[in-house]
């Protein structure tokens, strides 16, 4: 079942064009990785998607229905949205922003439910986060505020999750962890993953589908291994991509000119001096 | 949703109680408006109106003045009720009067505001001088006259500042009018202009105002104004705080800038005394006096 | 503060409140220039027609004022929150957005017009301060709007350049004004107490708790807008209707507070930190509280306003930003060490 349908997805900030007659499908429970240079407008496609900014022209379907047929709140139960991680300005402690994904469901005085407790205390047993619940958001490092934020994100209890560079900024460990529990969310709960992400090593060992954009708008969609190849990869980066296999995966290192090892990089394209 | 309409059905509930609890129209009530009460502790909120009140007789019945009433000089031995900026409404209640007596709206607001306030706690309260022409004086004194039952030394006090009025006005008929300029400040240059009661009396006085009309009450005026203006007399009076002297010492060095206006030139620059030219109060005509003093001294010579 | 705000925590925190407010109101309502005491107050039982100089001040003018300074009070301080929320800057206080300039301006259009009709026993000079409070703001809405919505610079923007604009008017008006009339003006403006009619102040009483119970409404959606409007309309919030209403809230009861007493500093900044600082930014809890704490602290400020010198008056304002400047800095230092600006 196609959980997100984009058709023709055209998009523009006044002047420049960043999205144009884009199209794919994902499938509920596949975890897709969204990747290419800056400026192609991945950010863009994740606000898109989450309705936080209007289509030029195209169709966006969520659950096959329009997505300009939800309302806030109804796209709020399909959709949750995670960006990259910030300290607010007043001191909120880690249960009480996890709490704030269930604000929609709260009773009548504004008050949480019971439900609404028992959801937010999985999200936080599954990342792993109760341990800290009772702290200051501001007290915490930022791949511990990260994971605050995808708390968030599971107790909103949605079917897709949508993330935009979630582990810019962290260290291996931080990065690992919050992939893995993405990985885990997909297995075990059938969750939709589309996240944006620099990491192309990364994207390739988790991701199921990825999809490429230039900024030139062309784009490249399809299963992690077709997509993440060195000849596109060069093409789209335009940068010199070494490939090496690793078991199932492969990993990607870009080789500058006066790398260490630029040497070792086979040129199969032609290149644009 | 539920919850925003039962929020607009209380605060309806609230507003009609409102309306049917309190009274939403001004004055009434209780103890102190007795019309024909004789009158016997009366406060002032202003320093004229306490001259007034002194010059009508009424020294014994009143009460409490602010702390600025300091003519005649027993005036300040009466018991302080604020000063003149705020009044204390805690002392005035203190002091249980049967009148109060305070300046008007628009030219007091804050004292209008006492006078309403007090009159919807039911005291007897009168406000004068809504605004400072000298018909407000006359105005003034037939009021009090009446709220205190002294028609006779009300009418007797105004006939008397009339006379003297009348007086200097019949010295200064059919004489030239003096050019003279009543200066406020002197850093930035400020002047009293057409639209003041100082204005009047400089006409009263015999003398015209040196500066034109101008939009502002106390126009700022520059150098280059100053000297087209050609004023023949030049006033500055000591405001109360300055010594006259040393405003005098100041002004010559201050005014030899201007070598060429007439008053510079021929030395008629006067610094004096203004308690009785800046507040309306029955020492108008002593005022005026002064200020015709300055224009046209030769018309005094040959009294003291 | 760590924990989950509950109800019943709630409820008693709040009762807890009022009772000190209370007892703020009934020590601040027998101090004063006059020496009264519970017991002369009610001894007026005895002969009705003399006059009970202690019932009348302590009914007339002692309750009436505390009355106001807690309207004005509980106004301003949530007020302050809201803006703070809104624009998600500590450093917001009602008059961030250029109301001080409005009322400014309508006072002294009011003054200088000459006006004389008093409306609702008010003078002129109230109701001019209240237009020009609410259309100023509803104009930085406005202007705000046009630079995108939910956009919180276009407001604050919007905001410098009214209030500069406004100033300048205010600037040029003064200048022709007569000077009874520039310090009537200022002397307003400086911020002060005084009695006002019982049924003006039900009426506004009313209006300032309606808008504190409709913001408590909105609390949970204001804390999720603390996170920024983007994170908000992803966790399902109708980002658009929460800052209209909250806007619109705090726009009236500011409004209300001006307009009945002048421009008094310091509350909206200082009650909103002080009591997040000791019960945490949930608005549920920082709402009701901070509308409690800021009445009995203006009650307070006022009560001393009016005996420190007396008996002439301290402009309610000066005490508040006496009082106000140096326990900002004392938050304000165990503030930053509380968020550990150190970090990143």
């Amino acid at each position: 079942m196609n959980i997100i349908e984009v058709k023709n997805l055209s998009f523009s900030y006044s002047e420049t064009q960043v999205l144009r007659n884009i199209s794919f499908e994902v499938e509920q429970g596949t975890f897709l990785a969204i990747v290419g240079p800056n400026g192609a407008g991945k950010s863009t496609l994740i606000n898109l998607l989450s309705a936080l900014l209007k289509r030029d022209s195209g169709v966006i379907k969520v659950d096959e229905k329009p997505i300009e047929s939800y309302s806030t709140k109804a796209l709020s139960e399909k959709i949750a949205v995670v960006r990259q991680e910030s300290t607010p300005v007043f001191g909120f402690s880690v249960i009480e922003t996890v709490m704030m994904a269930r604000t929609t469901h709260y009773g009548q005085l504004g008050f949480e439910t019971e439900t609404d407790r028992q959801i937010v205390n999985e999200a936080l047993k599954v990342t792993d986060t109760d341990r800290f619940a009772p702290r200051l958001l501001s007290n915490l490092s930022s791949g511990e505020r990260q994971r605050v934020f995808i708390t968030r994100a599971f107790a909103q209890d949605t079917p897709i999750l949508l993330l935009d560079e979630p582990t810019s900024f962290l260290d291996y460990k931080h990065q690992v962890g919050i992939y893995d529990l993405l990985k885990k969310a997909q297995n075990e709960r059938q969750k939709t993953i589309l996240s944006v992400t620099h990491d192309i090593n990364l994207a390739a060992q988790y991701a199921d589908i990825a999809l490429l954009i230039a900024a030139d708008n062309n784009y490249v969609y399809g299963p992690t291994t077709d997509v993440l190849s060195q000849k596109q990869l060069e093409k789209f980066f335009d940068t010199k991509i070494f490939t090496a296999d690793i078991g199932q995966g492969k990993f990607f290192m870009p080789l500058g000119k006066f790398a260490k090892d630029a040497g070792l990089v086979k040129t199969n394209n032609k290149r644009q001096t | 949703m539920k919850k925003w309409w039962y929020l607009l059905a209380a605060f309806i509930c609230w507003v009609v109680a409102g309306f049917s609890i309190f009274d939403f129209l001004p004055a009434q009530n209780s103890i102190a408006a007795r019309p024909y009460q004789e009158i016997s502790r009366i406060i002032s909120t202003a320093p004229n109106i306490t001259e007034i009140l002194f010059a009508v007789g009424l020294e014994e019945k009143i009460t409490g003045v602010t702390s600025d009433s300091t003519y005649p000089a027993s005036a300040a031995e009466k018991q302080n009720i604020g000063n003149f900026w705020q009044p204390d409404i805690e002392a005035i209640i203190a002091a249980k009067p049967n009148l109060v007596v305070t300046l008007g709206f628009p030219l007091y607001p804050q004292q209008q505001n006492l006078a309403d306030r007090l009159r919807r706690f039911g005291y007897n309260s009168l406000t004068v001088f809504n605004t400072e022409k000298v018909s407000d004086l006359f105005d003034a004194i037939e009021k009090i006259g009446i709220a205190t039952q002294r028609q006779g030394q009300a009418n007797a006090l105004a006939a008397d500042i009339k006379q003297k009025l009348d007086r200097i006005g019949f010295l200064v008929a059919e004489k030239e009018k003096v050019r003279v300029l009543y200066v406020v400040q002197r850093n930035p240059l400020r002047v009293a202009g057409r639209d003041t009661f100082i204005n009047e009396m400089i006409e009263l006085a015999g003398g015209e105002n040196a500066i034109g009309a101008t939009i502002q009450k106390y126009p700022p005026i520059s150098s280059e104004q100053l000297i087209a203006c050609n004023t023949d007399v030049i006033i500055e009076p000591t405001m109360g705080q300055e010594n006259a002297e040393l405003l005098e010492q100041s002004g010559l060095q201050y005014w030899s800038r201007f070598k060429n206006i007439p008053a510079v030139k021929n030395k008629r620059i006067y610094v004096v005394a203004d308690d009785a030219i800046s507040q309306l109060g029955p020492r108008l005509p002593e005022g005026v006096e002064t200020i015709t003093r300055c224009l046209k001294p030769e018309l005094f010579e040959n009294q003291q | 503060m760590a924990q989950l705000l509950t109800k019943r925590k709630l409820f008693w925190q709040i009762t807890l409140a009022l009772v000190v407010l209370m007892v703020v109101v009934l020590c601040c309502s027998l101090i004063g220039t006059k020496q009264i005491s519970l017991k002369s107050v009610f001894a007026r039982a005895g002969q009705p027609n003399t006059i009970n100089p202690d019932y009348e001040i302590f009914m007339h003018v002692r309750l009436p004022r505390i009355f106001l300074a807690c309207i004005v009070g509980a106004a301003l301080a949530c007020s302050g929150v809201v803006f703070q929320a809104i624009l998600r800057n500590p450093l917001a206080d009602p008059y961030i957005l250029g109301i001080s300039s409005g009322a400014g301006l309508g006072t002294i259009i009011a003054v200088i017009s000459g006006l004389s009709l008093p409306i609702l026993g008010n003078s002129p000079i109230a109701i001019f301060a209240f237009i020009g409070a609410i259309g100023t703001i509803w104009l930085v809405w406005f202007i705000g709007r046009l630079a995108g919505k939910s956009n919180v610079t276009g407001l604050l923007l919007a905001g410098v350049v009214v209030n500069a604009f406004f100033s300048a008017i205010i600037m040029f008006l003064t200048s022709i004004a007569k000077s009874q009339q520039i310090y009537a003006t200022i002397f307003w403006l400086m911020g002060n107490i005084s009695e006002e009619s019982i049924f003006v102040l039900w009426l506004a009483a009313g209006l300032t708790i309606a808008g504190i119970v409709a913001l408590f409404y909105i609390s949970p959606q204001l804390n999720a807008l603390c996170f920024g409007a983007d994170e908000a309309r992803s966790m399902g919030i109708d980002t658009s209707r929460t800052q209209l209403i909250a806007f619109a809230v705090a726009a009236l009861i500011t409004s209300i507070a001006v307009c009945l007493s002048g421009l008094i500093g310091f509350v909206g900044l200082i009650v909103p930190h002080g009591v997040r600082l000791v019960f945490g930014p949930d608005h549920r809890r920082l709402l009701p509280l901070s509308a409690i704490t800021g009445a009995i602290f203006l009650t307070a400020a006022d009560t001393l306003a009016r005996t420190i010198v007396a008996p002439a008056q301290l402009p309610v304002g000066v005490v508040t930003a006496i009082a106000g400047g140096p326990f900002f800095l004392f938050l304000l230092i165990r503030y930053t060490r509380k968020i550990g600006w150190l970090n990143k």
